[in-house]
């Protein structure tokens, strides 16, 4: 196991976890939300995600959202992650639900009253369907694939717990946003798909977390085979292992990239835990959800 | 109270406590040069050429030093397309390095924050960065190193940037002489970009769409004001820049230390007017720096000899230089 694909991986993040709890995208560096949700994750049921956990939780802040490290007075994005990592862990508790109403009042500024209204009378032409509600980065900007395709997850997660006729609105115009924005060529890019009446291209990385976000919906399945071909294609370690996780969670067999056991060529640990995720035997199961 | 950015880490924990007040004082020194300002164009006819030659003689010619000081080289990288010319070429990224190094800096970093793509090492990777020597120990990806807060931002109350960025003597724009579909022309100010962490504000740094793209541009040249030109012009990009548009061999580099005064000369180049260029003129207007002409000392080629007009969108179409 040691010297296998990865034990490799789990070895890495295990050395390379801050004394804090967190972890860092490159060694050496302060905690961040996002590398120690991977790292949690991939480390579940480990005493070395529990104190992950106990740091990311510390970060709440007021409102009920996350920052994306601590002391950063952002909210944005990181709250779905946390809220993914709540509902794995079993943690359903005041922090959650408030996590969850920050994510169900939080939407991308396209869909304002006003900018709605102007697209209507022909004023602005945003090429989207603007009533479609999905999730920024950061508050007060616009929906992205990537913060949108991460609260699915967490939303559709805790519908399951909590089934409100106001999560299953938002998944699904959520899910509907992330169809509306599909490039011509099948895939997504961070969420423009045309610029100017020029088509733009698609990433297999954004490609991948769409199609986490649309666990469970038919119209994701054309999408699947282009994914495929990207894992073939594509020179990025990073974008491989999002589609590894991705199409293993559509059911898709995978063939086995993961000889030799070697580190991934990239020192960024988030890449790293993505890897360890999509393994085999990885705990990428932790991010499937159920249609809501 | 004045902190140069090399005090910054001596300062981190004090200034944690009481807050980022003194970045201001940074900001408040900012002031177009009193006499015209140099700018260097220096022709290379390929990436082949001896460029790091060009480089420091544009370097000297403008009477940079950075003897022990912590530079950071920031190449425009936004992403990859094998099949146009999106980034600053690594051989000119390596000449600049090899150039820093050879005039005594302290330090010589390559820093660049992708605002597209996530995986900034694939990036890198295919850009042929990689080949730099040693790249994997001079490479800060900025949209993941750790950040401190800036006061003020346009109309923000704070702004988080790298403290790799924060604490360079000296910011290099290692820009690409490209258009853009909504500045009009992308070089060494808009260049910046760059320097806003993804982490904190996402993939594309929509944060800096909603301030505005030339308020962030000036904004961001009012706060890394400590900087120097190199725009890698040798093959441009017209058209429908910055991403999808088609190479342009220019065969020039073009360099400074007034920021507003390279990307105005590098506009006349393009035979664009940078009197029409939003951002020039409110860098113009806030004493940012140099853009008439008249306040510019041009060295090197005239740019009536190398002015090769750059195709433009036709929103852009009435930016053409008469």
């Amino acid at each position: 196991m040691a010297d296998s694909f990865l034990g490799v991986r789990l070895d890495i993040l295990r050395r390379s976890q801050n004394p804090d709890g967190g972890w860092s995208y490159y060694t050496g560096k302060q905690s961040w939300l996002e590398p120690t949700f991977y790292g949690a994750l991939v480390l579940h049921g480990d005493p070395a995600a529990d104190r992950a956990w106990a740091l990311i939780k510390s970060w709440q802040q007021p409102d009920g959202s996350w920052p994306p490290t601590a002391g950063a007075a952002i909210s944005g994005w990181g709250t779905a992650l946390c809220l993914t990592l709540a509902h794995i862990r079993g943690e359903v508790d005041g922090s959650f639900l408030k996590g969850l109403a920050y994510l169900l009042k939080t939407a991308g500024t396209e869909s304002e009253l006003w900018r709605r209204a102007l697209a209507k009378i022909g004023l602005i032409d945003p090429g989207r369907n603007l009533s479609l509600k999905g999730w920024p980065w950061k508050e007060g900007t616009s929906s992205w694939v990537e913060p949108t395709a991460h609260t699915l997850i967490a939303l559709k997660k805790a519908y399951a717990l909590l089934p409100a006729p106001e999560l299953t609105e938002r998944i699904h115009s959520g899910e509907a946003l992330l169809l509306d924005v599909r490039c011509k060529d099948g895939g997504w890019n961070y969420g423009s798909p045309w610029t100017l009446g020029e088509d733009q291209r698609s990433y297999p990385e954004t490609t991948a977390l769409a199609l986490l976000g649309l666990q469970g919906r038919a119209e994701a399945a054309s999408s699947v085979d282009l994914a495929k071909s990207w894992l073939r294609d594509t020179p990025s370690s990073m974008a491989r292992a999002w589609i590894t996780i991705a199409l293993r969670l559509h059911g898709v067999a995978v063939p086995d990239t993961t000889s030799p056991a070697k580190g991934s060529g990239s020192p960024d640990l988030t890449v790293v835990a993505l890897e360890a995720l999509g393994a085999p035997e990885g705990n990428y199961r932790l991010l499937k959800t159920e249609k809501a | 109270m004045k902190i140069r950015r090399r005090d910054f880490f001596p300062l981190a924990g004090a200034g944690l406590l009481a807050g980022y007040a003194g970045w201001e004082g940074m900001r408040s020194r900012r002031n177009a040069p009193a006499g015209p300002s140099p700018v260097v164009v220096l022709k290379a006819s390929s990436y082949s050429d001896d460029l790091a030659q060009r480089i420091l003689q544009g370097v000297r010619e403008c009477g940079l030093d950075v003897r022990d000081q912590k530079v950071l080289l920031k190449p425009n990288l936004v992403e990859f397309d094998p099949n146009t010319c999106i980034n600053t070429d690594v051989a000119v990224v390596a000449a600049a390095y090899e150039v820093f190094k050879a005039l005594g800096a302290a330090e010589v970093l390559i820093g660049e924050g992708p605002g597209h793509r996530r995986d900034t090492y694939s990036i890198v990777e295919m850009a042929r960065y990689r080949e730099i020597s040693k790249f994997d120990d001079l490479f800060v990806d900025l949209n993941r190193d750790d950040v401190t807060a800036v006061e003020k931002f346009a109309d923000r109350n704070e702004m988080y940037f790298p403290n790799t960025a924060l604490r360079a003597d000296l910011v290099v724009s290692l820009a690409k002489m490209k258009t853009h579909h909504w500045a009009g022309a992308t070089l060494s100010m808009k260049n910046f970009f760059g320097l806003v962490p993804g982490s904190v504000y996402g993939w594309p740094k929509n944060e800096l769409h909603h301030i505005g793209i030339p308020e962030s541009i000036v904004e961001l040249n009012r706060i890394f004001r400590r900087s120097f030109a190199i725009v890698d012009g040798i093959v441009g990009m017209e058209g429908n820049g910055p991403i999808q548009g088609t190479p342009k061999p220019v065969n020039v580099l073009v360099m400074g230390r007034d920021l507003p005064a390279v990307d105005a000369t590098c506009c006349r180049i393009m035979g664009i007017d940078p009197a029409k260029i939003e951002y020039l003129r409110m860098a113009a207007d806030g004493n940012l720096g140099n853009v008439e002409e008249s306040h510019i000392e041009q060295r090197g080629e005239k740019i009536s000899e190398v002015r090769t007009n750059f195709a433009l969108i036709d929103s852009f179409r009435g930016l053409r230089l008469s």
